[in-house]
């Protein structure tokens, strides 16, 4: 492969990810993009833990017959954290799979169309994260005010509430993240051809 | 049948039916309720999800709570801080093998005793009854035990509540599951485990773990039916009647298929080779006299939340001494 | 309309979504969503089953250590080693065509007997495989489908998450299982090979330049220099199946102490800075994010198909057929089959085998053959659009820059029909699960 790579088709930016030439939008998407970077060094680190804890758990147990109590637990709490502080930068990173074949035909005959096609779904994608935080707001108040936790008493507890209160700060910033994108797609369906 | 009206009502279990407690909420509960429901104007409709198709093993209360389903088999000890006071069994091991009683005491003290239902009103449940008892735990492991120094050092894999057992007995407790136990002890991760005959013999683990020892851990409560509370105050004296006298024939037929089960498990495992033995009266007490009281510590921790954790403890304790059992140390009583 | 037909509806619905470009997870939990409150003809419960599986649907010690495992086969690519297996086997393969597709199917092979779960197969072969299949001339659509493919081998040779789920259903031995997994797993391999080798031969356009026998560019590496290539990944695969076999750690914390060891031959190769590690840590969350979040969405969307009742109607329609026991057999993988075109394997499991059980059971089926025709049935599922997650890990590890899904399916199509051969041949030849207990 001497010459250089032809655009490919299929890497065209779709609309909710056409470039905005807004002042005001670029500050919003810098600061939406530092809170997803945020978040998703937290989740990183959290990632980085488990594997720690889970080599100290097995070189505790085989070497000096001293277990680390509660790895099971740990390790289900955290996963769902890790999912909700990485969902935002994963979104932002296209990494949220869609099927774009339909979009992308569409886009190269009715650009417009496929605009609003595309803002229409990251208008439902915003919903449905709303939905899911705030059904998952009274979750989070249960977990805090019962006191909940995971694990036995005598042995390993660990509280709920922390992993809650990660889920509906991801489900913003995944919230965030798609409002950028609906801003995007619709500024491309008013936009005028070209 | 024709009803005048008939409900759809969702039943829930993390559990899948193979497992005997889900079983009889499809083969005894339902076919009961509808019974005594039949020539009624109300009957009820079952839309039974097991083994996780709406809910998972520790998730049944919290769908149930919330209404996604009318009724849930709840396991309180997947639930330990929700349903805290429910595992009042699993902190007071060594109590009595008899599990029938232990889940009849249950059933009771829950239907009678205030500051038990309000546990379950706190978390938007009625309780029904159909305690899940479970048979009596044993150990099984891959060397023979005849004295208590045999578990000096040795890796005994164990569910959650039940590590706290292993404490002071020199062994090493690991957290772990069911489902893996044959293959951890198998490769050697571990020495043995703390489980119960009815679900070690479809497991195979006599196989990996010949020496079954009865130690006396006893049999545990491990939860039981229950109903969306709103769902349950809102139906009629003939409805709620049905749910809690289904309750009485699941018992019967649970806990007669559970000693069966259990009866032929043991035979099955000798017949393939297992060695069982009883652990004598002197190792049980040094087993137990080694453990630190985690029952206090639980306790304990309850009263701080007001939930009358010591009075529970002592309540349950002089139930089962009353019922006969004879605890190999009163737990409530230090 | 009945429970049935939304359930129905739901299933052309959430096709018809994906088709038209909306984010796949966001399909489901629209789907799920109004599913429920169409179902309960309540939105606040709808939000509830939306919220409670949020919480609820991945937290497990199971699925918690599988950005373990992504991150041991990440660090591997980060440190080259998997770059210098491949150039072993590129040498080793270099007069058979498409060898490095064979290559990849035999390391997904070895990779298997790690790991429980095929998204970690899928996710650490798409970024070790897949950029050196395509730098030597393979089409990226092979390139990726091999790797969505023989991911598949993850969940069949053992240890296997969807064996135990089998067992747990069934209350069946793991033991058993799983070494009834091992010839079929096997077989499966040889036939996904045959499949590459078929391919070369008679569509070498499908594999590209990989396709033709090349003659060697350069000198001929050396044996010593292919030795040292070729040991560290040895060493490194060795020592995991030895400490999961030797009885050191479990198969579940295998992905952990595989990181471990990827990191401590990449640092001792001096081939892995601090800043390489930090990459791949943040691209393991990022895999890990869009497939998890993805099985948490797949997870809302069976809820409501359980709820609607449709998986228990047709399942009930096989389980009381009057049929011979074949027929059976084959309708109730049809219907596996099918239902896996848009549901994600545990659910299948969880809804339809407890359904079967009764009915096996009382054919005399052999149960743990059955568990190993079910799991192969089921994942044909992992490689078939809509919901073929298996590919959806390759797409999400490759990133916007891979090629697009639908290549990636078509890629994975010839395997999944070597599946179905296999899973002929299992029916036909019940010894083949059941030989080695
Ligand atoms: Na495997
Ligand atoms: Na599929």
């Amino acid at each position: 492969m001497s010459e250089a790579p032809s655009p490919d088709p299929h890497l065209a930016p779709l609309p909710g990810e056409l470039p905005l030439s807004s002042p005001g939008f670029a500050a919003v998407d810098r600061t939406v993009g530092g809170v997803c970077a945020a978040l998703n060094v937290l989740g990183t680190l959290l990632i980085l833990g488990l594997a720690v804890l889970v080599n100290v758990d097995v070189i505790g147990r085989a070497a000096f017959g001293a277990p680390v109590s509660g790895v099971p637990e740990i390790v289900s709490l955290s996963i769902v954290a890790i999912v909700f502080l990485q969902a935002a930068q994963a979104a932002r990173a296209g990494r949220f799979i869609r099927s774009d074949a339909l979009l992308r035909a569409l886009a190269r005959r009715a650009p417009r169309a496929a605009a609003w096609l595309d803002a229409l779904w990251h208008a439902a994608a915003l919903a449905l994260i709303w939905i899911v935080a705030q059904a998952s707001w009274p979750l989070f108040l249960k977990a805090w005010d019962r006191d909940e936790f995971v694990g036995a008493v005598g042995d390993f507890t660990a509280p709920v509430w922390p992993v809650k209160a990660v889920l509906l700060v991801g489900c913003g910033a995944l919230m965030a993240q798609f409002a950028l994108g609906l801003v995007r797609a619709v500024a491309a369906g008013l936009r005028r051809a070209p | 049948p024709a009803f005048a009206h008939e409900q759809l009502v969702t039943i829930v279990a993390g559990h899948p039916p193979v497992f005997r407690w889900v079983k009889h909420a499809s083969q005894t509960f339902i076919p009961a309720v509808q019974a005594a429901l039949e020539g009624s104007e109300h009957g009820l409709k079952f839309s039974e999800q097991y083994g996780g198709a709406l809910a998972g093993v520790g998730e049944e209360l919290e769908a149930t709570e919330e209404g996604l389903a009318e009724i849930g088999l709840v396991s309180s000890l997947f639930d330990p801080s929700k349903l805290a006071i429910q595992n009042v069994t699993y902190v007071t091991p060594f109590v009595s093998a008899d599990t029938a009683k232990i889940s009849s005491m249950m059933d009771r003290l829950q239907a009678e005793d205030p500051r038990m239902r309000a546990s379950w009103e706190a978390v938007n449940l009625e309780y029904l009854g159909c305690a899940i008892g479970i048979d009596d735990y044993l150990l099984m492991t891959d060397f023979p035990v005849e004295r208590l120094a045999d578990l000096e050092g040795r890796k005994i894999g164990a569910p959650g509540p039940a590590v706290n057992w292993l404490k002071g007995t020199g062994a090493v407790g690991v957290s772990g599951n069911l489902t893996t136990y044959y293959n951890e002890i198998k490769s050697g991760v571990y020495d043995g485990v703390i489980v119960f005959a009815s679900a070690a013999l479809p497991g195979k683990l006599h196989e990996v773990a010949p020496y079954i020892t009865r130690m006396g851990f006893g049999g545990q409560y491990a939860g039981g039916l229950a109903a969306n509370k709103d769902w349950y105050d809102a139906q009629g004296i003939a409805v709620k009647a049905a749910l809690k006298d289904a309750c009485t024939a699941y018992s019967e037929a649970y806990h007669a298929d559970l000693d069966a089960a259990v009866a032929k498990a043991f035979e099955v495992m000798q017949g393939a080779g297992a060695t069982v033995t009883d652990a004598d009266a002197e190792m049980r007490a040094a087993w137990a006299a080694g453990m630190e009281n985690n029952a206090l510590e639980w306790a304990a921790r309850l009263d701080a939340q007001g939930q009358a954790g010591s009075e529970i403890l002592s309540l349950y304790m002089d139930a089962m001494r009353e019922a006969g059992a004879t605890p190999v140390r009163d737990w409530d009583k230090e | 309309m009945s429970p049935f037909e939304i359930g129905l509806l739901s299933l052309l619905a959430m096709a018809g979504l994906v088709m038209a470009g909306l984010f796949v997870p966001v399909a489901l939990m629209l789907c799920s969503y109004i599913g429920v409150w169409a179902l309960k003809g309540s939105p606040l419960l709808a939000g509830k089953l939306l919220a409670l599986a949020a919480n609820d649907a991945i937290s497990s010690y199971f699925f918690g250590v599988v950005p373990l495992f992504v991150l041991m086969g990440f660090i591997t690519a980060e440190a080259g080693l998997g770059r210098d297996a491949f150039a072993v086997a590129h040498h080793a393969f270099r007069r058979l065509r498409g060898g490095l597709g064979l290559a990849t199917i035999g390391a997904n092979a070895a990779f298997a007997a790690v790991t429980g779960i095929s998204i970690a197969s899928a996710a650490v072969f798409a970024r070790l495989a897949t950029p050196e299949m395509t730098s030597r001339g393979y089409t990226a659509r092979f390139a990726a489908g091999v790797v969505a493919g023989s991911s598949v081998l993850g969940m069949l040779i053992p240890p296997s998450l969807l064996l135990i789920l089998y067992a747990l259903l069934t209350e069946q031995s793991v033991g058993d299982l799983f070494l009834a997994g091992v010839l079929p797993g096997l077989l499966l391999a040889a036939l996904f090979g045959g499949v590459v080798i078929t391919l070369a031969a008679v569509a070498p356009n499908f594999i590209g330049e990989g396709a033709q026998v090349r003659e060697e560019e350069g000198p001929s590496p050396s044996a010593l220099e292919l030795f040292s290539l070729g040991a560290p990944i040895v060493l490194l695969i060795g020592a995991v199946l030895g400490g999961i076999y030797g009885g050191l750690f479990t198969p579940i914390e295998a992905g952990a102490v595989g990181c471990l060891a990827a990191a401590a031959i990449g640092l001792a190769k001096r081939r892995l800075t601090l800043a390489g590690v930090w990459r791949v840590l943040t691209e393991t969350g990022l895999v890990t994010a869009s497939i998890c979040f993805l099985l948490i969405a797949a997870q809302m969307y069976s809820r409501m198909l359980a709820l609607s009742g449709v998986p228990a109607e047709f399942g009930g329609w096989v389980a009381t057929a009057e049929m011979a026991p074949i027929w059976i057999v084959l309708a109730y993988c049809t219907l596996v089959i099918t239902l896996g075109a848009i549901l994600d394997s545990s659910s299948i499991m969880l809804i339809l085998v407890p359904l079967m059980l009764p009915v096996a059971t009382g054919l005399g089926l052999d149960l743990v053959w059955f568990g190993i025709v079910t799991v192969i049935a089921v994942e044909i599922g992992l490689l078939t659009p809509p919901f073929g997650i298996s590919v959806y890990v390759v797409k999400s590890t490759l990133g916007p820059e891979g090629p697009p899904l639908g290549e990636i399916f078509a890629g994975a199509a010839p395997f999944a029909l070597a599946m179905l051969v296999a899973l002929g041949l299992v029916i036909t030849f019940p010894f083949l699960a059941t030989a080695l207990i």
